[in-house]
């Protein structure tokens, strides 16, 4: 293999053969019965019951129809295709020169999508099944702006109008994320807004609300049923991280192209799509030792989460799910600048932490913004605030490699680019600078 | 294979016994009764509104035999959640025996008590009652083949997340995909009254199905008449197999 600057195998030749043509669920490979989501005790409506009107169809017949492998649509396929997948898998040879430990380390760069984000491998779909219900108008959520966006192309792409409630303090700190959406067709509101009730509930309590992408979420979920629109659903759902899972197959076929056998696997954590979509073909089918999901400690939800069931959104419109939760009325702080704001971890993914079979790190922001750097530095590439967040365990575990002369090799799945999110680098560089010189 | 669910004294006790009676008559292999809870935690609004509806009516122990009187030998399970009973397991078990119950069924045993399944099985059978096991496509693969082979007189797949509410699924693919898998008689179940659904279902591989929310929704707007009719109706389309 060639190294030419910063990538290595930076080209797929055989796209056709390594994108795959099913899609693989995890459930019926997992150690335990995932606890399935339910209504609340004494509930006055049932929440299971109103997904028949807030999903489409076919999204939630895949929800709920758990197989080990699903067909990818070929129309489908052909979309995945046109937005350049597979996506590449790059090794990041200078860092592992910068660093000195005797690991290689791969990556599955999730950024080289039009839309710069993981997030466009489930909007497609559901966006595709959307429109071939006849439905005209996809309403969702965004925190910082990579679902939305995600939306807002696929739904252009199927001639489906979108409205994106924005969680606002992203909405104020990240106007490109707007623009984009707005160029794609997408029509955004920075929520809490006053288009829905439980918006304006919000902002009656505390006008200056920051907002939480639970609440934005809930928003979006009412909006959807006032105007009899369909809602697509970004993390979470198992059909989400379904979806995800031509992330991991593709880096499965990608590894063995090149006879490498992944040891570690690292991936964020916000709602657990990207981790899963990475992670979870490797696990089900035993391939790799170590699997680790990071988050943020600024949002500590592995180290104070309950594991329990909780709403996925703020308002309590969606069935209750079990997973890892701060709490659905739990709202980020809100100078924080690292993403990876999402209270809870998808139900499947939380089962596979209690259960030991996926590990777990939290960075706060200094240590992400550090791995960052030395990221672009050596690599290139500016990674998405969430991302460096697996970047950082993955600078970790090379030094652990390198004091215990492993040659291991590490994967890890960078989710997004981080060149819309420049400003929270800024941000991040300002209270990084000042806490140094205190 | 046909089984009847009724919530025990639906609507009321007098017609829940002409119910029992008639579709044992009619048809039904096995009754399961539903013994109502305090949090039906994979039951939809239909069922959970029976439970309101009996709630208080009657002496769960004493009124239990009653049905024992009117469906001669076919056989009976309860249906009832693990948790409310779980701290006097023993007690209510004999009981059940005693209120002449052939087995009972919980719902979450394998979801909330599934490090000590077999451990309730056991105390299950020890009394001298069958166990019958409820599985979902949650389950893994591994999991539906061991406790098929543990279930008492079949074994329960519970094809949607909740009793009664027609979710989109494709019946066919989730009852394929655990046919190889189950080593005894597959009963699916949860929102199976279409005969469109039960058809697929059985052509899938199914050897019954469990009934519920349909026998309760043709009380409501017919009273046990109608319900007995559809009795009659799910019979025949089973008998096609």
């Amino acid at each position: 293999m060639v190294v030419v600057g910063v990538y290595d195998t930076p080209m797929v030749n055989n796209a056709e053969e390594i994108l795959p043509k099913y899609w693989y669920n995890i459930i019926p490979d997992l150690p335990k019965p995932l606890p399935p989501p339910r209504d609340p005790l004494g509930a006055e409506f049932s929440r299971i019951d109103l997904l028949r009107t807030i999903l489409p169809k076919e999204v939630l017949r895949q929800q709920l129809t758990i197989e080990r492998y699903i067909k990818i649509p070929e129309e489908v396929r052909e979309r995945y295709l046109a937005i350049g997948r597979p996506t590449p898998l790059l090794r990041a040879r200078r860092l592992e020169e910068y660093l000195g430990t005797p690991a290689k380390i791969y990556f599955k760069y999730e950024g080289a999508t039009p839309t710069g984000s993981h997030k466009i491998n489930t909007a497609l779909p559901q966006a595709y099944f959307a429109r071939e219900e006849g439905i005209e108008h996809v309403v969702t959520e965004t925190g910082a702006g990579q679902w939305g966006t995600a939306t807002a192309l696929s739904a252009t792409m199927y001639g489906m109008k979108s409205t994106v409630f924005m969680v606002k303090v992203s909405y104020e700190q990240k106007p490109m994320r707007k623009s984009i959406m707005q160029l794609y067709g997408g029509e955004v509101y920075p929520s809490p807004t006053d288009l829905t009730e439980f918006g304006k509930k919000v902002r009656k309590e505390n006008p200056n609300h920051p907002g939480s992408l639970g609440i934005a979420m809930s928003e979006a979920i009412e909006y959807a049923l006032d105007h009899h629109l369909k809602y697509l659903v970004g993390s979470v759902l198992d059909v989400v991280i379904l979806h995800q899972s031509v992330i991991g197959q593709e880096t499965i076929a990608q590894l063995d192209e090149l006879g490498e056998e992944p040891d570690v696997l690292i991936g964020c954590v916000g709602g657990g799509s990207n981790f899963g979509g990475f992670s979870f073909p490797f696990i089900g089918n035993g391939r790799g030792k170590k699997y680790i999901a990071v988050a943020s400690a600024e949002i500590p939800k592995f180290s104070t989460g309950e594991y329990k069931y909780d709403f996925p959104d703020s308002a309590g419109l969606l069935p209750l799910v079990k997973m890892i939760t701060m709490g659905n009325s739990y709202v980020p702080p809100p100078i924080y600048a690292g993403g990876l704001r999402y209270h809870g971890a998808a139900p499947s993914l939380s089962l596979l932490m209690k259960e030991g079979i996926v590990g777990w790190r939290e960075y706060n922001e200094n240590q992400i913004f550090e791995a960052a750097q030395m990221f672009m530095r050596t690599q290139g590439i500016v990674p998405a605030p969430e991302s460096s967040h697996a970047i950082r365990a993955v600078i970790e575990e090379a030094l652990e490699a390198k004091r215990a002369n492993r040659k291991e090799v590490i994967v890890f799945n960078l989710s997004g680019h981080g060149l819309l999110d420049l400003p929270n680098y800024d941000s991040m560089m300002k209270r990084v600078t000042s806490n140094e010189q205190r | 294979m046909l089984v009847v669910y009724m919530t025990l004294g639906y609507p009321d006790n007098e017609r829940y016994l002409e119910f029992m009676e008639e579709a044992v008559k009619n048809g039904a292999d096995i009754l399961e009764i539903g013994i109502p809870p305090k949090y039906a935690k994979y039951d939809g609004p239909v069922i959970r509104k029976s439970y309101e509806k009996v709630a208080g009516k009657f002496d769960l122990w004493s009124f239990l035999p009653e049905t024992r009187k009117v469906i001669g030998g076919t056989k009976a399970i309860a249906l009832t959640y693990l948790e409310d009973w779980v701290q006097e397991l023993d007690d209510f078990l004999c009981k059940l025996k005693r209120a002449g119950l052939d087995g009972v069924l919980f719902p979450d045993l394998l979801i909330d008590f599934v490090d000590d399944y077999q451990t309730y099985s056991t105390r299950v059978r020890e009394k001298g009652l069958n166990n019958v096991i409820f599985t979902a496509p949650s389950v893994p693969d591994k999991m539906i083949l061991q406790v098929s082979r543990q279930s008492d007189l079949f074994l329960y797949y519970g094809v949607r997340p909740t009793t009664g509410i027609p979710l989109p699924i494709t019946v066919s693919s989730l009852v394929t995909r655990v046919r190889n898998l189950v080593d005894n008689k597959l009963v699916v179940g949860f929102g199976l009254s279409d005969e469109n659904d039960l058809r697929k279902a059985l052509k899938a591989g199914a050897d019954g199905a469990a009934i519920g929310t349909a026998f309760i929704q043709a009380i409501d707007n017919g009273g046990v008449k109608q319900a007995i009719d559809l009795v009659i109706k799910l019979r025949s389309v089973l008998d096609e197999f």
